[in-house]
């Protein structure tokens, strides 16, 4: 379902330079993005307030507009919203990586194994994965994350459940590919280990569908960790989360409007930008995929 | 074809198995201690314990398995903490008015979604289709909570049109009162004949469908867009335009057809995915469906109630994805042999 | 199969345009009264004890009612009261012609009843009658109370909970309990339960009862209807359309932008509910009277009344203003980081030692105290104090403080504290007087010269106010030394209603109860 042709390393990363200049959408998400990064590595010195991102409050500044002093105004402690904002990306970002990362962990290994050995290996594993994927993801991370404690640590767990298996479809359909080809054949009936064979020929195939379908699903998870923290099973007060800063805003919203606006975008932004990303990358190394999330 | 069928059916039912065995190790396992967390935390020690044995907690893991999977089969889902009802007789309740919304939604999203994929294909790699490729990605990319707040923002705060609570004015069931058969208001007022309640519904419809339409039009946009340039770049279609007929009419002749076909597999398994946005969207528009009752199941730690829409939603997304495979597969004979 | 979807797509396209327009107006006779958690907690008229008094001052009937304008008492069921020299014998006439809902009579036999059941099942606040002996209805129109030690009987019979006279007739005596909680009423009130949908935002529906003994003559609103909205923008949105005539709370924010609005009218009182933290003096850390000590020393009490702008003024000792007992001269903990650090380290606590985990809960749903469990969050953590800060629906908070599991508990418990009838008494008796198992005492508290002082408040009030007044300072001063809760602020009530609204009068002794009745309706 997931075949990406194998260029040379070469011819891809000229066809990524010349698709920068060509794709405009891609252009500026691959930007945005960078700045998010940017922003959240530099945030101590990037926040005017860095205080206000912990447990600082300040009650008489309470409600602020935005001004030069606040240039997003302050919320309803008296929080300089600007740094809890650009503290957010931090948050968001490093939930996104927490995610990917234990999702390809579990997932490539798994979908690599049911790819090359196939037989029933390969049934068991993918009707595991069936059923990850038939709940949405918001649903299922929901009802993980209602029975654990709230927190950000939790909420990434329950995200990271509902991940791993799109990473065991994409692995297991790279490593079928390439698991009849003849040399794979012939290393096998020469007694090479699986593993090595696995590491060497398969693993390196899927690298790139891998990558493109990571930055697609930062956005996803973005969505989904801030998602969760509105409904209150995220992260919790005082950690400036963007989901929970328009939760807490929804009281002001209508009066103080700076108190939704500003994190709300803060999360499309984001969004928006990696998913301008990986749609990109997917059209420059895979144009025929057709996503089905 | 049958043998086709036959095993796409168990295939789905293996799925659903799977399915009520993941949500039983949520309920069960997960939680530290499994009795407490479906009684609430008000239980007494009589109670717990009576939870405890009613759980099965008593009996061995496969045994608890098998008991919960009869309970299911049953009707057996739980009993809220939060409403004190059978789970079952809520999500029966508050499942019109989420499918109310989700059916608007997704109305709204093909009646835009369509004109603007093909748009966007038709001007490929010019502003049109820049443009459009961008809204079905902010689409996608959207917070539905926090479109939902800034639409309240723009249409009620500041421009005083478009209710922003509940199905209908409930002073309505005084002037004209509405008989529920369905609980979707706008069809129990179609089915009456109750124009001022169909008005009213309609309008406080609107708003929350339309935020709830932001993913699938986004999805949609971009699937009828990759098809229909799928289908142009295609052997048959080169030939066509190469004996000179014009581009507008390759294009609506061979371009449109099979690119609607996707679409309603597309829409069906929207479906349940936006039946899950709704739980962010309903709390802020008051609206008395499935997400409303999720949200107010999380902030009264109503484990039995979170399972069962759990459940509810994820068979509704296996049983349309099976639907949509077997319609498929009658359309398509390819699918069949494959 | 797609051209099925294009029809529907159209459809849509068609429909759409007409979906935009004006909002409805308020139907007029009906008055929407817009609160922010659900109304029902209870049906039971003798062991109600929350949130439904909202309804159920409208659809029952006290003896006397308490007019906090005039403070006085003033007549209800009862025409007159009498009392003897010594405070123990009370003789109240009864208002003739009056029914209950089921239709019986109401006489000062089955006022009687419904008193006895109260006292009873003791539950709720039932203790209010606790002085009572016993009860003689000598004519169909006259109740005697003789009593064990004097009590104020006429302030007690205008309580707001727990002195409701009603028809204990309406189902057999052990069926009484499950007929209420079947959304049934029995009261002599003005309106009479018309539909009620748990859960559902419009949750409670009034109509009016006929042979109301006041008469429908006048303007009166004839419907009382209970929508439940969460958030307070929205009702404020409500208000705005119309759609509800009376929102219970907003916030100041909101309040400020129905400044200019000409149809909205804004009002502001001092009230008798306090915010109040309750610790948990059983288990956990705060066992420790020192550390509670040290985190009511931690509290920027000023901050939290600044933050509320408007909503709060800061509280001198448990009693709001306009009670026995309160005295601006008790000072209550101020806000000092110092001593704080200093009581905490005496225990290992504090900057540079353990760090202390505490567990907070306030109600959902409440934006004062979201705001409050964010300022107490971030004064404790300059104190090595971690919080975490949980809003819950009050019934799942409540629960939760109540658990027998006492590792269950929360650790500090936000909510509102108001009086049963316009005493402070109900402070004492409920919040921390010793309890078996925890119903109101969610400190879990328990001081046995505490609870001698405050067993002495009922009948010093009634034959030497001076006395119990010089009692209850003593007690908060007591109380501020155990510290087994702070108050953090008296709370001022701030209603916003449709111009169209008019007689409206705030009672603090019936907290956040519109009498519908009293109200009329613009026409």
């Amino acid at each position: 379902m997931t075949e990406v042709a194998a260029l040379p390393l070469v011819a891809r990363r000229r066809a990524l330079t010349r698709a920068l200049r060509r794709n405009p959408l891609l252009l500026s998400g691959a930007l945005i993005a960078f700045l998010l990064v940017v922003v959240a590595v530099f945030a101590p010195l990037i926040a005017p307030h860095p205080a206000d991102a912990g447990t600082a409050t300040n009650p008489i500044e309470s409600l602020l507009p935005p001004s030069w002093h606040h240039l997003f105004g302050t919320d309803a402690v008296g929080r300089d919203l600007l740094s809890r904002v650009v503290f957010g990306a931090r948050i968001s970002l490093r939930i996104a990586g927490l995610v990917l990362a234990s999702s390809i962990l579990i997932g490539v290994p798994l979908g690599l194994a049911a790819g090359y050995f196939g037989g029933w290996i390969d049934s068991v594993i993918m009707r595991v994965t069936d059923v990850f994927l038939a709940f949405p993801a918001l649903l299922l991370s929901l009802a993980l994350a209602a029975v654990l404690t709230p927190s950000v640590g939790n909420a990434t767990i329950a995200i990271a459940v509902t991940w791993w298996p799109w990473y065991a479809r994409l692995a297991r359909g790279q490593a079928a590919s390439v698991a009849g080809r003849p040399f794979i054949e012939g290393a096998r009936a020469l007694g090479v280990p699986p593993v090595r064979t696995l590491l060497r020929h398969v693993l390196p195939n899927s690298i790139t569908p891998v990558i493109v379908q990571a930055s697609l699903d930062v956005g996803g998870i973005i969505l989904t960790a801030a998602a969760l923290s509105f409904l209150g099973l995220g992260a919790q007060d005082p950690t400036p989360e963007w989901g929970l800063m328009v939760s807490q805003g929804q009281s002001y919203f209508t009066t103080q409007w700076w108190l939704v606006t500003f994190p709300g975008a803060a999360i499309l932004v984001a969004a928006l930008a990696f998913n301008l990303l990986g749609d990109g990358l997917r059209e420059v190394l895979d144009p025929r995929r057709i996503e089905r999330r | 074809m049958t043998l086709y069928v036959a095993k796409r059916l168990a295939l789905g039912l293996l799925v659903v198995v799977g399915v009520l065995i993941l949500t039983f190790v949520i309920a069960r396992v997960v939680p530290g201690d499994p009795a407490a967390s479906w009684v609430g935390p008000h239980a007494t020690p009589q109670e717990l314990a009576k939870a405890h044995h009613d759980l099965g907690l008593d009996k061995s893991v496969p045994r608890q398995v098998v008991d919960y999977l009869h309970g299911i089969v049953v009707g057996d889902w739980g009993v809220s903490i939060h409403t004190k009802h059978s789970v079952l007789s809520d999500l029966a309740s508050r499942a019109p008015a989420s499918v109310e919304l989700v059916v608007a939604a997704l109305l709204i999203a093909l009646a835009l979604g369509i004109p603007l994929g093909l748009a966007s294909a038709r001007w490929r790699g010019r502003a049109p289709d820049l443009l459009v490729r961008f809204a079905a990605v902010a689409g996608v990319s959207m917070p539905v909570f926090w479109l939902a707040l800034i639409l309240q923002l723009i249409f009620f705060q500041k421009l005083g049109i478009l209710p922003v609570a509940g199905q209908y004015d409930p002073n309505l069931d005084y002037t004209s009162p509405l008989a529920a058969h369905t609980h979707m208001a706008v069809v129990d007022a179609l089915v009456e004949g109750n124009w001022p309640v169909l008005w009213s519904a309609l309008q406080h419809l609107v708003l929350p469908a339309v935020v709830v339409a932001a993913y699938p039009l986004g999805v949609i946009a971009r699937m009828v867009r990759a098809s229909v340039l799928e289908t142009l770049g295609e052997e048959h279609v080169r030939m066509v335009r190469a004996l000179g007929f014009p581009e507008r009419a390759v294009f609506w002749r061979f371009g449109l057809k099979p690119a609607l076909n996707p679409i309603v597999a597309i829409t069906a398994l929207v479906f349940a995915y936006s039946l899950a946005n709704t739980f962010l969207v309903e709390a802020i528009f008051d609206w008395p469906g499935l997400g409303s009752y999720v949200a107010a199941s999380t902030q009264s730690l109503d484990t039995p109630a979170i399972i069962g829409v759990t459940l509810l939603i994820a068979i509704v997304y296996v049983v349309s994805n099976l639907i949509v495979d077997i319609v498929q597969a009658f359309l398509d004979p390819r699918i069949r042999l494959s | 199969m797609h051209r099925l979807v294009l029809v529907a797509a159209a459809a849509a396209v068609v429909l759409t345009p007409f979906a935009l327009g004006a909002t409805s107006a308020a139907t007029t006779g009906t008055f929407t009264y817009g609160t922010y958690t659900d109304v029902m907690v209870g049906w039971d008229p003798s062991t109600s004890y929350s949130n439904e008094i909202l309804a159920m001052q409208n659809m029952y009937e006290t003896l006397t009612r308490y007019d906090s304008r005039a403070k006085k008492i003033k007549p209800l069921l009862a025409t007159s009261v009498a009392k003897s020299k010594d405070g123990k014998t009370w003789t109240f006439t009864l208002r003739k012609g009056v029914t209950f809902h089921t239709g019986r009579p109401m006489t000062a036999q089955a006022a009687k009843a419904a008193i006895a059941r109260t006292m009873k099942l003791h539950q709720g606040a039932a203790y209010i009658w606790d002085a009572v002996k016993s009860i003689a209805t000598p004519n169909p129109s006259t109740l005697v109370f003789h009593l064990k030690y004097p009590a104020p009987l006429d302030l007690i019979s205008s309580a707001d909970y727990a002195a409701y006279i009603y028809d204990t007739k309406a189902a057999p005596a052990k069926q009484l309990p499950k007929w209420f909680s079947a959304a049934h009423d029995a009261g002599t009130g003005p309106y009479t339960i018309d539909k009620y949908a748990k859960g559902q935002e419009v949750e409670v529906r009034l109509k009016s009862y006929p042979k109301y003994w006041g008469g429908w003559n006048g303007g009166h609103y004839t419907r009382v209807v209970y929508r439940v909205i969460p958030q307070a923008t929205t009702s404020a949105q409500l208000l705005r359309a119309g759609e509800i005539s009376f929102a219970e709370r907003l916030t100041p924010q909101l309040r400020d932008s129905f400044k200019s609005d000409k149809n909205v009218t804004v009002t502001s009182q001092t009230s008798f509910q306090n915010l109040l933290a309750m610790m948990n003096t059983a288990s956990g850390p705060l066992a420790d009277k020192t550390v509670r000590r040290a985190i009511a020393y931690g509290l920027d009490y000023q901050g939290i009344v600044a933050s509320l702008h408007g909503g709060g003024t800061l509280s001198h000792g448990v009693i709001p203003p306009g009670l026995l007992g309160h005295s601006d001269s008790i000072t209550g903990y101020p806000h000092d980081p110092k001593k704080a650090t200093a009581l905490l380290k005496s225990k290992g606590f504090g900057p540079g030692g353990k760090k202390l985990n505490l567990t907070l809960t306030y109600t959902q749903g409440d934006t004062d105290q979201q705001l409050v469990a964010t300022l107490i969050k971030s004064n404790l953590a300059g104190l090595n104090i971690n919080v975490d800060a949980r809003p819950l629906a009050w019934p799942t908070q409540w629960d939760k403080a109540k658990s027998a599991d006492k590792s269950k508990r929360q650790d500090i418990l936000v909510f509102y504290w108001w009086p049963d009838y316009a005493d402070p008494y109900s402070w004492f008796i409920n919040l921390y007087h010793t309890e078996k198992t925890p119903y109101f005492n969610l400190s879990y508290f328990s001081n046995p010269r505490i609870d001698k002082m405050i067993d002495k408040a009922p009948s010093l009030t009634a034959t030497n106010r001076a006395k119990a007044d010089a009692l209850y300072q003593t007690l908060q001063k007591q109380l501020l030394q155990d510290a087994p809760s702070v108050p953090l602020y008296d709370q001022a009530y701030q209603r916003t209603m449709l111009k169209s609204v008019g007689g409206f009068v705030e009672n603090p002794a019936y907290p956040n109860v519109v009498f519908a009745y009293d109200l009329h309706p613009a026409a």
